[in-house]
């Protein structure tokens, strides 16, 4: 079984889905009786979890979207060059 | 104690030693899904409709933070990231990432933008690496419907992401807000895998005090209770 040194060292690794399955696995294992690591754990997810909420609260707006997707049919229509990017 | 009680504590005991105690989900999905095609009228580009659109948001709110808020730039930034990614879509390869491709061309477009306007003497250019806290005078668009205190906590979590210095907060946010992994991060920003390994594990500590800072300040937690994430 991991230590808790070893699974803090790992654990952002683990909650962003980095570690190979048998790891992960052992960090799981590990999370689910450690009373030290477990703590921790849930305050680094809570922390991902505040970054998502911000993230999915910001969109394009619409009108830049719309003006985006009208030029893009206008390129559309007159072709496309060639080249690198 | 009873015969009963002392049984039922003894059990109880034997399942938190034998099972599970805490409740462990998965982090990150280890391949999250994209999100669902724009409708939009056939495209010449054949694919881009369904592999690059997708990504509008996510490039529009990369280019936010790259920009520090400044709504207007990331506008600019987004539209000239789509429409030079469609005008060589035929050089991106079908079925590979189309979300690091286009963050890629979008951190180009940015620098190129950056580049430009200092050499214009542009005096609102910000230097690429130097340490800024913007966001408080810029926010973000926020939803009309969401509640006081989140969009007030949301600004300070964008305020504290801009704090950041530039090395720090653009992993942070192609990791956290763009939801790229490793190895996409480092070929956006061409650094090796283990640099960006370190330098996001920094900018989530240094995240944790500039929030820290702030529950504080605004007595959310007392300064005793607000221990570091060792």
């Amino acid at each position: 079984m991991m230590g808790c040194h070893d699974v803090l060292d790992r654990l952002w690794d683990f909650l962003d889905a980095e570690v190979g399955p048998a790891e992960e696995a052992a960090i799981r294992r590990h999370l689910e009786l450690c009373s030290r690591c477990y703590p921790q754990y849930v305050f680094r997810r809570a922390q991902l979890d505040l970054m998502r909420r911000v993230r999915d609260r910001v969109t394009m707006p619409p009108a830049s979207r719309r003006a985006l997707l009208l030029r893009i049919l206008e390129q559309d229509r007159a072709g496309t060059p060639k080249g690198q990017v | 104690m009873s015969e009963h009680a002392l049984w039922s504590q003894v059990r109880k005991a034997w399942a938190m030693l034998a099972g599970p105690r805490h409740v462990v989900d998965a982090g990150r999905p280890r391949e999250p899904p994209g999100p669902a095609p724009l409708p939009v009228p056939p495209l010449r580009a054949e694919g881009f409709a369904d592999e690059a659109l997708p990504w509008l948001d996510a490039v529009y709110r990369f280019s936010l933070r790259l920009t520090r808020g400044d709504e207007a730039a990331a506008d600019d930034v987004t539209q000239e990231t789509f429409l030079r990614a469609h005008r060589f879509w035929h050089t991106f390869e079908r079925g590979s990432n189309a979300k690091a491709w286009l963050f890629t061309i979008c951190r180009h477009a940015y620098l190129q933008e950056r580049r430009r306007a200092v050499r214009a003497g542009d005096e609102a250019a910000v230097p690429f690496d130097e340490e800024h806290v913007t966001a408080r005078n810029a926010p973000v668009s926020a939803a009309a419907d969401a509640n006081l205190f989140h969009e007030r906590l949301d600004e300070e979590v964008v305020a504290a992401i801009d704090s950041l210095p530039e090395p720090f907060r653009r992993v942070l946010v192609l990791s956290d807000l763009g939801d790229l992994q490793y190895h996409e991060i480092a070929r956006v920003i061409e650094i090796p895998i283990g640099t960006v390994r370190s330098r996001l594990f920094r900018a989530r500590r240094l995240l944790q005090d500039r929030l820290r800072a702030y529950a504080t300040e605004a007595g959310i937690v007392s300064p005793r209770t607000s221990e570091r994430d060792p």
